[in-house]
């Protein structure tokens, strides 16, 4: 296995809320090698973007702060660096895509004012440079006539065509690992796998590593090499993608899988399909977090153990934070 | 199976005009729905799949009167409800809700929420004592998998599951015959959405609704529909019950877009990448091409597409507007 490239050891965030101080993420340990895809996975309030938003040294301070653990980038921990170093590891390292490209990019400038923006901050290159950089880098993100769409602002892009120009943003230093916190939802299926098509091409180009949040399974499949599943700021399952689509090990793991109406094979002719599996309830707000495992309420198969303790990681390459399923294996 | 038709619309179309691009220009016509018909069987789910701008809401809010369709008929029950005065469309609108998207937007925030499932009782059945509308409220939310004494809380403190529960119950109210449903579960976290989508799969079956179902997710058209149209820049380019649809598609379209849905079989071990994956973006609704307007996207588009205008016709299977269907 090669060095990795990113290593989260215990990482804990908390903010502080008018209820009292909450833990976003409960000590996570994550592994990022160079060159993979990462999936992240969990509903809404699991702490996937916040443990992105840590990467990028982002959390807002206050009312967040880094509480206990490292992040280490090619050795060099970024909860320790300062506002400067941190300025160059954004963007020219570490670099990231949001859900909305729309509100990502700045409305009153044109895409490739933008790009250059960024080529100007991290490398030394004047304005002239900068704008062929632009260019050249929308022709790689495979957007047509791009001399032209460099003079168009976002509001005359389309929403595919906006994501393109965020990633042509996010790569246009070269980063080593490129966040992709939900790049897909906001768009149509068929402008999904324009993107998909476009990120696995400038990682086989660059060789960068992704770490893609997403929600949906059908994406984890497509993308990933490997799989964490957060739930309420710890990751509770962490295995290669086709450990974790075949064989998932947690209830909360199952009932994500189970739950997506997928494209399935016809029934036949009248007949409905069956219902889908529900999780019930929600996720539970942070701040009623108590002891035992946070999944407990929802869980189908929890007993008295774990309302009592919390479980931890267990397992080799396959890892699983689960009661339940440790009495499976045994 | 063959019901009665609650829902029948014809050629129905709908444009807007856009804003000058200059002093004295002519304003651009945008071409929303171009001609379009289909019909709803009572008690079932019609979906309305393309992707964004192909004219899918646009096509069921005017199907409803709540955009205005220039051309076309739609029979409800046998009535057309574009020929309605304005009080008898009122009247009307007691048998035809609306569930949207966004859970959020849709919701009044300064109104509790009790009031907000109650209004459209205080609307239509202005006769019912306010005890019995208040009794119903209650029964709703029980309906719908919320609390009674949830009644008197803000739209705000409910997740977006809940909300989507309260417009479902707001919806249900007037005990309605025809819900169109735009979008409603594409808001929400996975686990949440199976919760809403087998709620609304049972109150089809407690209540008889019939449901016209607004998605780009075909895995959720397809657990939910019974028939489905495909639309691209608003036309409909196949109609075909779900089992034909999803087995034998025949427009190179639904081809597509079946082709590009995610699904867990298809693994990034096993070497997968997305094929036939169309390219760009569809051609603008203000310039419509001549003959097919999937062709320029098509893969196996030839001259003809490109100069004459496929009309929809019928197969073994159901409706298809293609030059060279899939067989």
């Amino acid at each position: 296995m090669a060095e990795p490239l990113l290593l989260i050891r215990n990482l804990t965030v908390e903010f502080s809320t008018r209820r009292g101080r909450v833990t976003a993420l409960n000590g996570i340990d994550l592994d990022l090698l160079p060159g993979e895809t990462l999936g992240i996975v969990g509903e809404s309030g699991c702490g996937k973007s916040i443990t992105a938003l840590a990467m990028m040294g982002l959390i807002p301070d206050p009312p967040g702060r880094i509480a206990g653990g490292s992040i280490l980038f090619d050795g060099e921990d970024i909860t320790r660096a300062d506002v400067r170093r941190l300025r160059s590891l954004r963007g020219a390292d570490i670099s990231m895509i949001f859900q909305e490209p729309m509100t990502s990019l700045n409305p009153v400038f044109t895409a490739g004012d933008q790009i250059a923006e960024a080529i100007m901050l991290h490398q030394s290159a004047n304005q002239a440079e900068a704008d062929r950089m632009a260019i050249e880098l929308l022709r790689t993100v495979g957007i047509p006539e791009p001399e032209r769409r460099a003079q168009s602002y976002p509001h005359q892009l389309s929403g595919g065509m906006r994501q393109r120009v965020m990633i042509a943003i996010a790569i246009s230093c070269r980063p080593r690992i490129l966040i992709a916190d939900e790049p897909t939802t906001a768009l149509d299926v068929t402008v999904q796998a324009q993107i998909f098509d476009l990120m696995r091409n400038i990682q086989q180009q660059f060789g960068v590593a992704i770490m893609l949040i997403t929600h949906d399974m059908g994406a984890i499949a497509e993308m990933a090499d490997r799989v964490a599943v957060m739930y309420a700021g710890r990751v509770v399952e962490k295995g290669s993608a086709d450990a974790i689509l075949d064989n998932p090990l947690h209830p909360y793991t199952r009932g994500l899988i189970g739950c997506i109406p997928v494209l399935g094979r016809e029934a036949g002719r009248e007949e409905r399909m069956p219902p889908l599996a529900e999780i019930p309830g929600i996720v539970p707000p942070l701040h009623l977090l108590g002891q035992g495992c946070a999944f407990a309420d929802r869980c189908p198969l929890a007993f008295d153990r774990c309302r009592i303790e919390s479980p931890m990681l267990r397992g080799n390459s396959h890892e699983v934070a689960c009661f339940a399923a440790e009495m499976e294996a045994a | 199976m063959t019901t009665e038709t609650l829902l029948d619309v014809k050629a129905l179309s709908v444009s807007f005009a856009m804003p000058r691009k200059s002093l004295f220009g002519q304003r651009p016509i945008l071409h929303a729905v171009r001609d379009v018909s289909f019909s709803l069987r009572s008690g079932q789910t019609l979906g309305l799949v393309g992707e964004s701008g192909s004219g899918k809401t646009t096509t069921a809010m005017a199907a409803i009167r709540l955009a205005a369709a220039h051309a076309g008929s739609v029979l409800f029950d046998g009535v057309d409800l574009l020929k309605l005065d304005a009080e008898a469309m009122r009247q009307h609108r007691r048998h035809l809700q609306v569930i949207f998207q966004d859970p959020y937007s849709s919701l009044n925030p300064r109104k509790r929420v009790g009031a907000i499932v109650r209004e459209p009782l205080d609307l239509m059945m202005p006769n019912i004592s306010k005890s019995d509308r208040e009794a119903r409220v209650r029964e709703l939310f029980g309906l719908v998998g919320l609390r009674p004494d949830q009644m008197v809380l803000f739209p705000h403190q409910f997740s977006g599951g809940q909300r989507q529960r309260v417009s479902i119950a707001r919806a249900l109210a007037t005990t309605p015959r025809l819900i169109v449903c735009d979008e409603p579960v594409s808001a929400l976290d996975v686990a949440i959405q199976a919760q809403i989508l087998n709620l609304l799969r049972r109150l089809q079956n407690d209540y008889g609704l019939s449901y016209l179902f607004i998605s780009h997710d075909l895995g959720v058209v397809q657990f939910i529909c019974d028939d489905i149209a495909v639309m691209y820049l608003g036309q409909i380019v196949e109609f075909a019950d779900r089992p034909s649809l999803f087995s034998r598609p025949r427009h190179p379209y639904t081809a597509t877009l079946l082709s590009a849905a995610p699904s867990l079989a298809r693994r990034k071990s096993a070497g997968y990448v997305r094929k036939g994956a169309v390219k760009d973006d569809p051609p603008s609704p203000l310039n419509i091409p001549v003959g097919c307007a999937f062709a320029s996207r098509c893969p196996q588009a030839q001259p003809k597409c490109r100069e004459e205008q496929p009309v929809l016709r019928g197969n073994a299977d159901g409706f298809v507007a293609c030059h060279y269907p899939l067989t």
